[in-house]
């Protein structure tokens, strides 16, 4: 999955660099909901051994 | 009759059964800052997700109303404020070893903190990164467009320039994005609900202050 987005130049010559690429927002969504998910299981454990040892 | 005895007796005051947390000002300051980003999110996603309408003018002018806003908040946390509320200091990097440690079962209790725990400052610390960020670049931006006050040039900078001032914008408001989806979580988990009132009411009991927080590093 590339970074960045790329148009042609309209003078010719290299690709110009025109962005992110906004293809990367599943990724960036997906990254904050698996910290989510990581969390709340994490949370629950703990909570779970503090219920159990009180 | 014996007289009532005179003098110097002080009645040291009950403390109050409500700590300030948040003074009214800053609460606005905090929702307004929440609907400017809301509306900067949605202008910004939406027509990229296809749903087609005109959202440059209401994506800059709110985009110049969160500059404004960070200013105000700037200005006012360090001339008004306590700032130092917000540092993270070496007792923070320990609270955060040791909040890390209880999540994994290492430690029985979690630190008590001050006004705000570790997890909070570093969260403050990714957003001012990531705001100044966006905000920084979308001002420059504001130069490639036609507005009341000045007529645009995108000359201002070359190409190349204008590809690293969008790359930088655009992977800032994917950033703030998944940022505000972890804010909503820890805003709405039950634990937290206490500073959730407290962000409409400006306070926390006396109670939920003594329950969550070390008196000695926030004195109130």
């Amino acid at each position: 999955m590339e970074l960045f987005r790329y148009s042609r130049s309209i003078y010719g010559g290299s690709n110009q660099l025109i962005g992110a690429n906004w293809d990367l927002l599943p990724v960036f969504v997906g990254a904050a909901i698996a910290f989510i998910i990581l969390h709340a299981i994490l949370s629950a454990r703990a909570k779970r051994r503090r219920q159990r040892s009180s | 009759m014996d007289e009532a005895p005179s003098g110097n007796s002080q009645i040291a005051a009950a403390p109050s059964p409500r700590v300030s947390r948040h003074k009214a000002l800053d609460r606005l300051y905090h929702w307004l800052m929440a609907i400017c980003i809301f509306i900067l999110m949605a202008t910004a996603f939406l027509p990229i997700l296809g749903f087609k309408f005109e959202w440059l003018d209401i994506h800059w002018i709110t985009g110049v109303a969160l500059a404004v806003l960070v200013i105000f908040h700037i200005v006012r946390a360090i001339g008004w404020q306590d700032w130092r509320n917000m540092w993270i200091g070496f007792a923070d990097i320990r609270d955060l070893w040791r909040n890390v440690a209880h999540l994994l079962g290492a430690r029985k209790t979690p630190p008590l903190p001050g006004k705000y725990d570790a997890a909070q400052k570093l969260y403050h610390l990714g957003v001012a990164i990531v705001v100044l960020s966006v905000v920084g670049s979308g001002l420059l931006m504001l130069l490639k467009i036609d507005t009341p006050l000045w007529r645009r040039n995108p000359y201002v900078f070359s190409s190349d320039t204008w590809g690293i001032i969008y790359v930088v914008h655009g992977m800032a408001a994917m950033t703030v994005v998944a940022i505000v989806i972890i804010h909503l979580y820890f805003a709405l988990m039950p634990e937290s609900w206490y500073l959730l009132r407290a962000m409409f009411r400006g306070s926390i009991s006396r109670k939920e202050y003594l329950e969550h927080h070390d008196a000695a590093r926030w004195k109130a």
